[in-house]
């Protein structure tokens, strides 16, 4: 049996070897890449277009390419979020801290090349484990329900400790924050609409992308926007020096290569959690479990970069597990890969890991081949993006803020989007500045969704014996151990005394308007749902009351507090703003400029579209900002147009929004996207 | 001479005249959309089974359009593509350089008391549907039901995908009509979700299952027997499944079948397409001509079946005629059939 196993797998290598597949694997794999490099432009779209390409192609050449095209967006998402900020994906979120703190030192290529090096292990190792437990997959999925997936859920949310730093509460308060907001849209069983301002854009809940791209990017290009220098002063190593660094680094850390990769491909074959939180997941077990992490992670520290970018391109292959296992698809791209399986006559189910197991298994090699080749070719231009880091920021920010507005658009093609992206991207600005963790609110915010569904299927079958489920018991114990890890370390093996702080009368401070902001936006929310559905409000009122109680503990904590303390802030697992020499006051007037350039920029869009907005904005940024050459602007605005035209209006098809102009004045809807 | 000019400016205007009658036939549809771009809207995103059917259309209805204008598919996902029949009602141009992919249930949204859709579906102009889609309730060999009435002293769990959904609706109209004991349990995240806990025995089994899906994803669970077909719904029963019993034959009173008919009519026009109202009536014909003349295209045929598409059109006028009688439906049945399926 392991030799014939063996045998086949070698077999399937063979057939993917075949110069027409491997030609097919390497243009989705180009494609991937550039997908993965543009902020907000998922996969989703560009493999829809493609399918129907692959329709006359053979079975193994058609998924060569879709599954080429599908495991290295991983790969190059690193590329804006090493260099901006701004993660390419949702998997590269949690690569953002470390990654950009490095650029910011001047090691972008040091991160950039761990990265890609962790990258293509993690991807090799999540497809050999694929290819390892194939024959086993079906029975130990079939044992993993409904309360399985909740218990693992939940675990996930307890990560949230490890993601908030010595701020636990202030952690805790954003991750009820981020279920809450899971929360919005219909509920599920009785179609009650909470918190939706009665709008259809709210009505199937808030989408990931905006979202994310507003926590993360926006705030990142602001500080760029506001401290008006290149996102990198020096350049720390010479190329090769850099690069080489990197390699070693993940070399020395191959231990935490292999468990991110075991726990990347763990989370991607668990439908419904995927790309968004497998980031969070590694990067919070490292930050965890290496040695002096608490010290060196958000900082800069390298293996901050690897455990990510290991475990995001392992889930590819994990992800392949419930879709061809049971033809449940984790994600919108598996469904369209699905799609395509059918077309070739490969049926999901039973017959992929028996009958059919040689062409599992070329699949497997696809995801391999495709991690190889996409690493290889990042690796290629590696010191080509590092160079990016040092440019002038007035030669970043309006190509990154273009393609991120139309990234941000194309999620749902409504106008919510943009308001959304805005709306985060300030409140992300702010807690960024005010030193509340952001990443608890994204975990909160996918797994919400997660943990209510399933535990709703969960109550209803078997009401709280599903607690007792022997997985179930264990995931939740550890769960438990691990929201209270940081206090039982201090007080049992550390064996520190935990001394109470000295108190008096509460002391408040500008800096806590956000608290009391916060506090004001919860009670209303709070108040909003006393006019519910009976039956839909027990849920969202008990997170909205935890949350709620969370942010004042905190908030009368820091106050009785204040006046005895060191005045040391505590460490959060983020990136901290440094605005060097510039003034509070300065700052924040910055902010509201750079505000007020994006509010333009959309308003200009509903006015004329966004050919015309993304010209308007390229040009007179450019030149308002810094003075660019006018033989700069033409040249930047004419590649940006194209962009746009070519690859999202011709290309993708957005459906754009109608504009202003383009209805008073249809003749002039003979202009693109007016 | 007076005469002659009279003559001959008569001739030029009946010349001219008979010249714009040509051109208002069908040379002007075919003038109008030469070298137009059509949008196809699609109500959902990519991936999913109406944007499978939308694209197929898309890549062929085109040339069966006078003019063969370049026809695109844009992706308007929300709210169960409402609000894709929202824009359609309100915004779109109404042209006929836009028309759009819906699903089955939104036409019937309005009369089901969803006051966020803002439109009259009997007055839309319909242009057809691709497939009449035979839905199915089954269950596993395992679990020791193999008739419809023994789920009148059985309890059987069925997975929902929330509210609103076809799996949720389905088994909740048939416990207030039949008398069944479905016990809906959800929200799983899709159908292939419910068919995996189905197959792992957390859930007795799943209604509102597409025939054709069934066939194309679980043929060996059909061969073997292990799953079994316990009722059918639809306006009438599919081919292939003359031995399950049809929905439509179960109920007793008038008004069962009528509450039975406002929810299950949505299958008989299974992938639904629709242009806004008050096209020009020339182009609404040809939108409606195209899509006939497509479903019998050979080439369009073959790339269905590649595609394991199911394919039992309906025409314009008939998709028309099935919205508007649940439109006539009497409001005491309408709201027995809310408070079913709440």
């Amino acid at each position: 049996m392991e030799l014939s196993l063996l045998e086949v797998a070698f077999n399937a290598l063979g057939v993917m070897l075949e110069p027409e597949r491997l030609m097919y694997l390497g243009l989705g794999t180009v494609l991937g890449l550039a997908i993965g490099i543009m902020p907000g432009i998922g996969g989703v779209a560009g493999l829809a277009l493609l399918l129907p390409f692959t329709f006359s192609l053979d079975a193994y050449s058609a998924f060569a390419f879709m599954l080429g095209l599908g495991a290295v967006t991983s790969t190059s998402d690193t590329i804006p979020a090493v260099l901006f900020g701004v993660p390419g994906t949702s998997a590269s979120q949690a690569t953002v801290i470390d990654g950009h703190s490095m650029a910011k030192k001047g090691e972008a290529g040091r991160a950039l090349s761990a990265a890609y090096a962790a990258s293509l292990i993690g991807g090799l190792w999540g497809a050999l484990l694929l290819g390892l437990t194939i024959p086993v997959l079906r029975p130990i999925m079939l044992n993993i329900n409904s309360p399985e997936l909740l218990a693992f859920s939940i675990f996930g949310l307890s990560m949230v400790s490890a993601l908030s730093g010595s701020m636990p509460l202030r952690g805790l308060a954003m991750a009820g924050f981020g279920v809450l907001l899971a929360m919005v849209g219909g509920d599920p069983t009785s179609g009650q609409q909470r918190w939706t301002f009665d709008t259809l854009y709210l009505y199937d809940d808030l989408p990931l992308l905006p979202v994310a791209l507003g926590l993360f990017a926006l705030p990142e290009l602001a500080d760029i926007a506001i401290k008006r220098m290149a996102i990198s002063q020096t350049t720390k190593y010479n190329l090769r020096d850099g690069m080489m660094m990197g390699l070693k680094d993940v070399l020395k850390n191959w231990l935490l290569v292999a468990k991110c990769g075991s726990l990347g491909a763990f989370i991607g074959a668990i439908p419904g959690l995927g790309s968004a939180v497998v980031d969070w997941f590694a990067y919070g077990y490292a930050a965890k479990t290496c040695k002096g992490a608490s010290e060196t992670f958000g900082k800069g520290d390298v293996r901050g970069v690897i455990a990510p970018e290991s475990a995001n391109n392992a889930k590819e292959g994990g992800s392949l597990v419930p879709t061809i296992a049971f033809g449940v698809p984790g994600s919108a791209s598996m469904a369209l890969l699905l799609g395509g399986f059918m077309i070739h006559g490969l049926v999901p189910g039973k017959a992929m890991v028996t009958t059919n197991i040689e062409v599992t298994y070329a699949m497997v090699w696809s995801i391999a081949l495709a991690n190889i080749l996409g690493a290889g070719l990042c690796f290629a231009f590696s010191g080509q993006f590092a160079k990016i880091a040092t440019l002038r920021y007035t030669l970043v920010i309006p190509g990154v803020i273009c393609i991120m507005m139309v990234g941000a658009f194309q999620a749902s093609a409504d106008w919510g989007d943009l308001f959304v992206l805005l709306i985060f991207g300030s409140v992300g600005w702010i807690m960024k500045h005010m030193r509340w963790p952001r990443p608890p609110l994204i975990l909160g915010f996918v797994l919400g969704g997660i943990i209510e569904d399933y535990m709703r299927i969960s109550y209803q079958l078997y009401e709280w014996g599903w607690v007792l489920r022997p997985v179930c018991a264990v995931m939740l114990i550890a769960a438990a151990l691990s929201l209270t890890q940081p206090l039982l370390s201090k007080v049992f093996v550390k064996r520190e005394t935990l001394a109470l702080p000295r108190f008096s009368s509460p002391v408040f401070t500008k800096g806590d308007g956000f608290s009391f902001a916060f506090i004001a936006v919860l009670v209303w929310m709070i108040w909003r749902s006393l006019s519910w559905d009976e039956e839909a409000q027990g849920p969202p009122q008990v997170i909205a009351g935890l949350t709620l109680a969370l942010v004042v503990i905190s908030l009368l904590w820091a106050a009785v507090t204040r006046r005895y303390s060191d005045g040391k802030q505590g460490a959060i697992l983020d990136l901290v703003a440094d605005m060097g020499e510039l003034t509070r006051p300065m700052v924040n007037l910055r902010a509201l400029q750079f505000l007020a350039w994006l509010g333009a920029f959309v308003a200009v869009w509903a006015i004329a579209g966004i050919l015309v907005s993304a010209l308007c904005f390229v040009v007179f940024y450019m030149r308002v900002q810094a003075g660019e050459s006018w033989r700069m602007v033409t040249g930047y605005s004419v590649v940006i147009l194209c962009l746009i035209y070519f690859v999202f209006d011709q290309g993708f098809h957005i459906s754009w929004p109608e504009t202003v102009l383009g209805t008073w004045f249809p003749v002039l809807q003979a202009i693109p996207t007016m | 001479m007076k005469t002659l000019n009279k003559v001959i400016a008569t001739v030029c205007a009946s010349v001219l005249a008979a010249g714009t009658v040509v051109a208002g036939g069908h040379g002007s549809v075919a003038d109008f959309y030469k070298g137009k771009t059509v949008e196809l809207y699609i109500g959902y995103d990519p991936g999913g089974g109406y944007d499978t059917y939308a694209r197929l259309v898309a890549r062929h209805i085109g040339k069966h359009i006078p003019g063969n204008p370049n026809v695109v598919p844009k992706n308007m996902p929300g709210a169960g593509s409402v609000k894709l029949a929202n824009w359609l009602w309100e915004a779109a141009p109404k042209d006929g350089t836009v028309f759009g992919a819906i699903s089955r249930g939104a036409p019937f949204e309005p009369v089901l008391g969803n006051d966020k859709a803002k439109f009259k579906a009997n007055k839309y102009t319909w242009i057809g549907s691709a497939n009449n889609e035979v839905s199915v309730c089954a269950t596993m060999k395992k679990n020791g039901i193999t008739n419809w009435e023994q789920l009148k002293t059985q309890e059987l769990t069925v997975g929902g995908n929330g509210s609103g959904s076809d799996t949720e609706q389905f088994p909740k109209l048939m416990n207030a009509v039949l008398g069944t004991k479905f016990k809906v349990i959800g929200p799983y995240g899709g159908g292939a979700d419910i068919v995996k806990a189905m197959e792992a025995g957390e859930l007795g089994g799943r209604c509102g299952w597409s025939w054709s899906s069934v066939k194309a994803t679980k043929a060996d669970l059909l061969a073997s027997g292990d799953l079994v077909l316990l009722m059918q719904m639809s306006g009438s029963k599919h081919p292939e499944l003359p031995n399950v019993p049809l929905v439509m034959d179960l109920a007793k009173t008038k008004e069962e079948r009528q509450m039975l008919n406002l929810i299950f009519a949505r299958q008989a026009l299974g992938r639904p397409f629709l242009a806004p109202p008050d096209l020009p009536a020339d182009r609404a014909k040809a939108l409606q001509d195209a899509f006939m003349a497509m479903v019998n295209d050979p080439a369009f045929l073959a790339e269905a079946k590649k595609m394991d598409l199911e394919l039992s059109p309906l025409s314009g006028a008939e998709v028309a005629a099935l919205v508007a009688e649940s439109y006539d439906t009497p409001q005491a049945v309408v709201d027995r059939a809310i408070a079913a399926i709440r």
